[in-house]
């Protein structure tokens, strides 16, 4: 699946999607797109990476969705328990779960996007469209930028034990070690980055002109035609939705 | 070099200053390129090689990092600076198009953002806008040229030490420069890695490009060259012909390391054997070990082995070499000496007790290593600072101090306690390593290729270094590719070769 996606065709469907159920506003449909996209990721092998990281996303906001709507919605009606000022209410729950689900649909299907996009493909996608070279180069060192700092500080960690650091599984220990790490970790990719902008100079970069692209990123004319429907569809959803609450909007 | 070849680089540098810099690092300093030869740079560390390498190139541009006074032409364009403001300015990408640089440490001049080697190769082509299919072409000549062929399609993080080389030389060629600068070519390769980058650098001369090399070695590739000049202290003090200059003053003065200068050490292995019976140091008692294979390989690929069954005792005071080809296993071996890799089978013994549950920070209390790579093993503000790492803790302050001057002293390093270690040329910085790792006195120094990168003043230290330790009865294990270093230094050479360690 992800060899054959042309990856602005997989950029498009996943904002389409996301764009479409945030305009439909149904709790069910964002659950169901929030489980399609699991399935997804599972039948495309980053469940592994995709699960954790919406969890570490996710846990945080839905909790934090519960406590501030589901305990504190002024215009709830059906209180079903009440502590002092706070009250449960269907509606406050409702709210709660509607934007619960919509916010992980958004998150399940752009993640699944992030982890299943080939990076070098995208770049050149991207680049073919004359979006500037420097952009691309920024998109693809931040998807690569984690693992390098993970890489670097490894090293550091390494060298300082290799010279009498000794590490144990205590929090304040490790704390300790990040304060010891945090210093050369940034001065090392302060280093890294004027070197890497003296080679990139020497190879051309930033001469400006017309670019060229070596890699050649398969575009069939099905997946345009697919980009076009999509794209109408969520202009489509936009639009509805705009009909639909503006003159509520304008009423109240 | 004949009159009647115009040069395809001629070079006069009155003087070279680093901005906030008192005194000029390179003064006096001229040197011509024709099509198809090879000239050799050679220096000892901090001679101004690589800073001149650089301005050749366009790396350190006159007036953006120092000030130039002097010319450089290029073919028919000649460029006057005289360190003004007005001088004329380089542009670096259209510069190194005709002036390729590969640097001491070649993955410095990847993208980083290519996944294949055929794309990292390609992206000078992409910036200069060449045409897809014209660019399919450069990729497939260069590649057989620099022998990546079979590579193509490789991750670049993937290569080993010799084919990142040729593919950072492949990389500078690609654009079909009139000029290639070589900075330490051969260092950290192997045999065969050296093998293949002087064929390299053969090609390209046939093809046409000045090849200017620079090296503080006056190694095989170097006596190739058809033109040496020698720099010392920033400043030509002998060019000529290799056979006029091989036994000249000059040479000897300069640090460059000439390999077949008899050694005033006599081979270590004729005079004594180094087993003192005493108990040993360190212990490896059927060590093995495998790295886990990549996402997506089959099952039974799982895990390479890297060691097998491997055994080893290191007496006090004995000095043992290990050599093999790049990607044998040696670092990986060095790496269990203090637990940052604990074996999957087997024991590691330092001392007489077992590693096995002890943290790498206290085993470092008795084994010293040193990286590979310096900037592996140095992390920080000052060079004090660096070697004083650690030592606090152990000694107290006044103690701790005096010592950190001491190894500083004892790797010539004592007037560069304030400066930044990055600052430091590649040959200090390998030295300043060795402070940090000599100045906790360990009972074993493991040391991973000490010779990279260092002139004859700095092996001279290092030897110094080495027999300082042995004296105090510390064992020393020593990584090497260059076998004629550990047939004189060593008492054993063991080969480690599939895995398992047999004697030469």
């Amino acid at each position: 699946m992800r060899a054959r996606l042309h990856p602005l065709t997989a950029l498009t469907a996943a904002g389409s999607v996301a764009v479409i159920t945030v305009a439909a506003d149904s709790w069910l449909l964002s659950l169901a797109v929030a489980c399609a996209a699991g399935v997804l990721s599972v039948r495309a092998g980053v469940a592994g990476r995709v699960l954790p990281a919406a969890a570490v996303i996710l846990a945080p906001l839905c909790l934090s969705l519960l406590m501030l709507h589901g305990l504190f919605f002024p215009e709830g009606h059906t209180v079903l328990a009440q502590w002092g000022p706070a009250r449960v209410t269907t509606e406050g729950l409702g709210f709660a779960l509607d934007l619960a689900s919509r916010t992980a649909a958004c998150v399940m299907v752009f993640l699944l996007f992030s982890f299943t996009v080939n990076v070098p493909d995208l770049v050149s996608a991207l680049e073919a469209r004359r979006v500037p070279a420097q952009f691309g180069f920024v998109l693809a060192s931040t998807l690569t930028l984690l693992p390098a700092i993970a890489a670097r500080l490894d090293r550091i960690r390494q060298a300082q034990e290799s010279r009498g650091l000794v590490l144990r599984g205590g929090l304040l220990s490790r704390l300790g070690a990040v304060r010891l790490q945090m210093v050369p970790l940034v001065l090392a990719l302060v280093d890294d980055a004027g070197n890497r902008a003296q080679a990139l100079d020497a190879r051309g970069f930033g001469i400006g002109g017309p670019r060229t692209s070596y890699r050649d990123v398969a575009d069939p004319p099905a997946q345009r035609r697919f980009r076009a429907v999509a794209l109408l569809l969520a202009a489509v959803a936009v639009a509805l939705r705009l009909a639909a609450s503006w003159p509520a909007a304008g009423l109240s | 070099m004949s009159a009647t070849t115009r040069p395809a680089l001629l070079a006069r540098i009155g003087g070279f200053t680093f901005h906030g810099d008192a005194r000029p690092v390179l003064r006096d300093v001229g040197l011509s390129a024709a099509p198809g030869t090879l000239t050799a740079v050679l220096g000892g560390s901090g001679s101004g090689k690589t800073t001149l390498g650089k301005l050749l190139a366009g790396w350190l541009r006159p007036g953006h990092a120092g000030s130039l006074m002097g010319s450089l032409e290029l073919g028919p364009e000649r460029l006057v600076f005289h360190g003004l403001a007005d001088d004329p300015r380089i542009n670096p990408g259209a510069w190194s198009r005709r002036v390729g640089f590969v640097p001491q440490d070649a993955a410095a001049t990847l993208s980083t953002v290519r996944s294949t080697v055929a794309e990292e190769l390609a992206f000078g082509l992409e910036n200069r806008g060449m045409p897809r299919a014209d660019m399919h072409a450069a990729v497939a000549g260069t590649a057989t040229l620099t022998g990546l062929t079979a590579l193509l399609e490789r991750d670049p993080a993937t290569l080993s030490g010799g084919e990142l080389r040729r593919l950072a030389v492949g990389c500078a060629a690609i654009t079909g420069p009139e000029v290639l600068v070589l900075d330490e070519p051969l260092a950290s390769l192997d045999a065969a890695g050296a093998v293949q980058v002087r064929d390299l650098i053969r090609g390209l001369l046939d093809a046409g490009a000045a090849v200017i090399v620079l090296s503080q070695a006056a190694d095989g590739l170097a006596r190739t060259a058809g033109h040496w000049i020698i720099l010392d202290g920033g400043t030509v003090t002998a060019s000529g012909p290799p056979a006029q200059l091989m036994g000249a003053p000059e040479l000897a003065r300069s640090g460059v390391v000439v390999p077949d200068m008899p050694s005033a050490a006599p081979s270590r292995r004729d005079t004594s054997t180094g087993r003192t019976g005493a108990a040993p140091v360190l212990e490896l008692r059927t060590v093995g070990f495998g790295y886990p294979a990549g996402r997506g390989s089959p099952p039974e690929a799982r895990e390479e082995q890297v060691l097998r069954n491997l055994d080893l005792a290191v007496d006090p005071g004995e000095i043992v070499a290990v050599t093999g080809p790049n990607g044998a296993g040696k670092s990986t071996l060095l790496r269990h000496f203090n637990g940052l890799l604990r074996p999957a089978a087997g024991e590691v013994r330092v001392q007489g007790s077992s590693i096995a549950s002890v943290p790498v920070g206290r085993v470092a209390a008795s084994v010293g290593l040193l990286f590979q790579h310096p900037r592996d093993q140095l992390f920080e503000r000052t060079v004090l600072r660096e070697v004083s790492f650690g030592l606090r803790g152990r000694l107290g302050v006044e103690a701790s101090v005096s010592r950190a001057y001491g190894a500083l002293a004892a790797v010539g390093l004592s007037d560069a306690a304030g400066t930044h270690p990055a600052e430091l040329p590649a040959s200090q910085q390998r030295l300043l390593a060795l402070a940090t790792v000599v100045a906790r006195e360990p009972a074993l120094l493991a040391l991973d290729e000490p010779t990279v990168g260092l002139d004859r003043h700095g092996l001279d230290l290092l030897h110094s270094a080495v027999e300082a330790a042995t004296a105090r009865g510390a064992a020393v294990v020593l990584v090497t590719h260059d076998v004629a270093y550990a047939r004189a230094m060593a008492h054993r050479i063991l080969e480690l070769d599939g895995g398992r360690l047999r004697q030469v």
